[in-house]
């Protein structure tokens, strides 16, 4: 009956070709706006290289301090982690970097901007970086602020000719000495990503080391799963008992919010549009609510407008109607047909969205708006995607099935509509 | 006829409401694109109130623990920092590339940082964009003034703290009174709250306009107050004067501007941060002629815009080649219908007419329903910008993208009806008539 109703549908749909060009062109644009947006939300938020534990790893947000009256925001110093963060139960390893900073570097009168982490060692044991040379540098490295640096792969060809390992480089009046080079991160995967990355000991001044507030992230990697939500409650409760004094301003601020968050939570934070950042409770269902209402208001009027035609070509075959149900064909039967013809055709538009998609992907990977990004099409997205092709086929077929199913048989015959 | 017309319509209330609501939603999205290429070609025109023509500007980080504690209650740090940065103008003025330099907290045009703040009045609060800047911020920058006169040395000794403030501001705060050497009356509430500005705060020149964040920003209120450099020692001068905040009640600076001399290329860059590195070894400079900010900050003002409206675009493609399909089939479907009225002595041009004219009153009522939502907005004074005290888009910005969308909406749906109206007049009235 299914293979039926498929043959059925691919001859109605090839009958009137221009009904069926203006529907898929319709849903194919729909489908590759979401697609789009669905491959760039996966590149930032899926588990890839180097997050390969991203599954167990909580990352600092962007530290708040707060008073009744004003605020400071944006960013945690060194010391709030290296005194607050240090033995989290359930925590195996404690990282601190910087946030990427952009340095300059003069080469034969040429300027070249690089984005900058400073880290400690740890970071390269969370992080599992793609080394196409040497090495990271090591936790002691780190403590005896050794002039070393990792760059990235389009860093060496900018500095170098072949290998760098060794060589040595300017960069913001400071010399550093190439001990690794790793392959290229996205700038959308904002814990790893840099150009450069140095220990933090190198840093021009070491009055970091003082500041609760400042330009410093903390990464955990948690022992497993359940000792999660353990580490991000045990700093919540130790920031709640700070000493005051220890504030940048006592007399203005009382509070300070810095919560360790998963990939998903701390994205939803960083959207200052829709997070409330002082909050200390996870931020992700704003996310879901604010990315889900913008996706049901953007298909609103496709929907809309795939019901009208729908509608049309149902009245167009009210004969056809009309004459399945005077030989007894059930009003379910018929808004299950119709259903399927529509979810066919929304497929079909789906897969060129989906062919399209690739190509906007790939445009906009090689117009360099984000550095090294490599947007793209996985199967995870491929399913999404007839994920969302099959939701908007039910949705935009079920109105005019049902005014199908109304159709009164005689005036369905007659070519006409009962009012 | 017209009753006629809208007993039709109304028989077929259920795919026509559809009809409606497609067009709305049409208007609307049209209206969203509108409404920002409108606001921005609106303030493009308006005046800038700077010059950025061979001005470059030099970021300049330092060491510190943190901002707020290490300015604000340790005057030795601050007599350190100024310290510091009158070296780096010493500096700065033995370059004969530099004609002319000034610093500012925290912003000058195109950085993309504002520090806004309100104002307590007596009775009222006053929002403005407060930005802090040095005596040769005018002329490095060709502020020209309406009136009164630019910082300088003279107010070193005043008893108040001199501010220059743009046109809009000064109305808001004096009305038609004229604002040069006026005092803002600022409440006592204000003023116990905000140790700083225990001095009273005097006008002492009015700018038109300066808008820092470029030819797409909306116009507000923008006031200048004087940053200082010259802390010699702790407590003495301005510091040893106020309890709290040091460098006129800003933060230090973090940004200076110069001016180059005609013909200065981008090598000039390298010998620049050179000779800040040599005064400030531990100090961090990013170079970067204004200019190539500003393409940047248009570039990002016209990026999200040029997305939206493709996408809007496509949008009302799909909608226009959405409703020819549904006008044409229904034309089809009421072939008999018009079959009869030509039967009757109606006119090809007659019932063209009638399908135009049914198209027409469901645009109207979209319309209708559209300009009654879209009304609303500027009441609600939603800003439009990531600025949150950026003043809405003046009402008459609003009416006008109202009035094109309406009139490319009906355009378009006129559009869509046309080929069908034709076809609907192309058989004759007695074939029409048993048509099947």
């Amino acid at each position: 009956m299914l293979r039926h109703y498929v043959v059925l549908s691919l001859k109605v749909l090839l009958r009137r070709k221009f009904f069926t060009l203006i529907s898929i062109f319709g849903v194919s644009f729909t489908l590759l706006v979401l697609m789009v947006a669905t491959a760039i939300l996966d590149h930032k938020l899926a588990r890839m290289a180097p997050e390969t534990r991203q599954d167990l790893t909580l990352v600092s947000a962007p530290a708040q301090i707060y008073g009744p009256s004003s605020g400071s925001c944006c960013g945690g110093g060194f010391r709030l982690f290296d005194e607050y963060a240090q033995n989290l139960p359930g925590a195996e390893r404690l990282s601190l970097y910087t946030r990427a900073g952009v340095v300059y570097s003069y080469v034969d009168g040429r300027k070249i901007d690089l984005q900058m982490k400073r880290t400690d060692g740890e970071f390269w044991k969370i992080l599992d970086f793609t080394f196409l040379e040497g090495r990271p540098y090591t936790s002691d490295e780190v403590a005896q602020a050794a002039f070393v640096a990792v760059i990235n792969r389009t860093t060496r060809e900018k500095f170098f000719t072949g290998a760098a390992e060794g060589n040595t480089f300017e960069v913001d009046a400071q010399r550093f000495r190439v001990i690794g080079v790793v392959e290229d991160v996205s700038e959308f995967r904002d814990v790893p990503f840099a150009d450069i990355w140095t220990p933090y000991t190198t840093a021009k001044s070491d009055t970091y080391k003082t500041g609760i507030t400042g330009n410093f992230n903390a990464m955990i990697l948690a022992s497993n799963a359940a000792a999660m939500s353990q580490i991000r409650d045990e700093f919540n409760a130790r920031l709640s008992r700070m000493d005051r004094a220890e504030f940048p301003d006592p007399k203005a601020y009382t509070t300070i919010v810095a919560p360790f968050d998963t990939k998903f939570e701390t994205f939803a934070r960083s959207l200052d549009v829709i997070a409330d950042r002082r909050d200390p409770e996870r931020q992700g269902w704003r996310l879901i609510v604010a990315f889900g209402s913008m996706a049901l208001l953007f298909v609103l009027l496709p929907t809309i407008n795939l019901v009208n035609i729908n509608t049309s070509r149902i009245l167009e075959r009210a004969s056809e109607i009309g004459i399945r149900k005077a030989f007894g064909a059930s009003s379910g039967a018929l808004v299950g047909q119709f259903i399927i013809e529509n979810v066919i055709l929304t497929m079909a538009g789906g897969l060129v969205g989906l062919a399209l998609s690739l190509f906007v992907l790939r445009a906009i990977n090689k117009s360099g708006i984000i550095a090294y990004s490599q947007f793209g099409l996985n199967i995870r997205v491929f399913g999404y995607g007839l994920l969302l092709a099959l939701a908007f086929g039910v949705v935009s077929g079920v109105y005019p099935a049902w005014r199908m199913s109304r159709l009164h048989p005689v005036e369905a015959l007659r070519g006409g509509e009962r009012r | 006829m017209t009753r006629h017309l809208l007993r039709l319509t109304w028989n077929r209330k259920g795919q026509n409401c559809l009809i409606v609501l497609e067009i709305l939603l049409s208007f609307l999205v049209l209206f969203a694109v509108l409404l920002f290429t409108v606001n921005y070609a609106n303030n493009w025109g308006r005046p800038l109130g700077f010059d950025v023509d061979r001005v470059w500007s030099i970021r300049v980080r330092y060491p510190t623990t943190n901002t707020t504690r290490a300015v604000d209650a340790d005057p030795a740090e601050t007599a350190r920092l100024s310290r510091r940065f009158r070296e780096l103008f010493g500096a700065l003025s033995t370059l004969s590339n530099v004609e002319k330099s000034a610093a500012a907290f925290p912003s000058v045009p195109y950085l993309n940082s504002t520090w806004s703040t309100g104002l307590g009045l007596e009775g009222r609060q006053v929002e403005t964009v407060a930005n802090g800047v040095t005596d040769d911020f005018d002329d490095v920058l060709g502020v020209r003034l309406l009136a009164g006169r630019w910082f300088s040395r003279d107010d070193d000794a005043a008893a108040w703290q001199p501010v220059v403030i743009n046109k809009r501001l000064a109305r808001e705060l004096f009305g038609d009174r004229d604002p040069v050497n006026q005092l803002i009356p600022l409440s006592d509430v204000y003023i116990q709250k905000h140790d700083v500005l225990k001095k009273p705060t005097r006008v002492v020149g009015v700018v038109e306009d300066f808008r820092h964040l470029g030819e797409f920003s909306m116009p507000g209120n923008f006031l200048f107050r004087r940053l200082r450099l010259d802390f010699t020692d702790v407590g003495t001068g301005f510091s040893g004067e106020l309890s709290g905040s040091h460098f006129g009640g800003f933060g230090p600076p973090s940004v200076l501007v110069i001016r180059v001399t005609p013909g200065t290329t981008a090598g000039f860059e390298e010998t620049l941060v050179k000779s800040l590195q040599a005064v400030a070894p531990d100090w961090s400079f990013d170079v970067r002629p204004v200019a190539d900010m500003r393409t940047d900050q248009l570039r990002s003002y016209i990026t999200p815009l040029a997305l939206f409206g493709t996408i809007a675009g496509f949008l009302l493609l799909m909608v226009v080649l959405g409703l020819t399909g549904v006008i044409w089939q229904s034309v089809t479907r009421r072939t008999k219908e018009f079959g009869l009225r030509r039967a009757e002595g109606a006119s090809i041009a007659d019932v063209r007419r009638q399908i135009l004219a049914e198209m027409v009153l469901l645009t109207s009522v979209a319309v209708s329903v559209g300009t009654a939502l879209l009304a609303q907005l500027p009441l609600l004074r939603f800003s439009f910008s990531a600025n949150r005290n950026a003043p809405p888009p003046p009402p008459e910005v609003f009416a006008i993208s109202i009035v094109i969308s309406a009139a490319v909406i009906y355009g378009l749906t006129l559009l869509c009806s046309w080929y069908p109206s034709r076809l609907a007049t192309r058989i004759q009235p007695a074939e029409a008539l048993h048509y099947e």
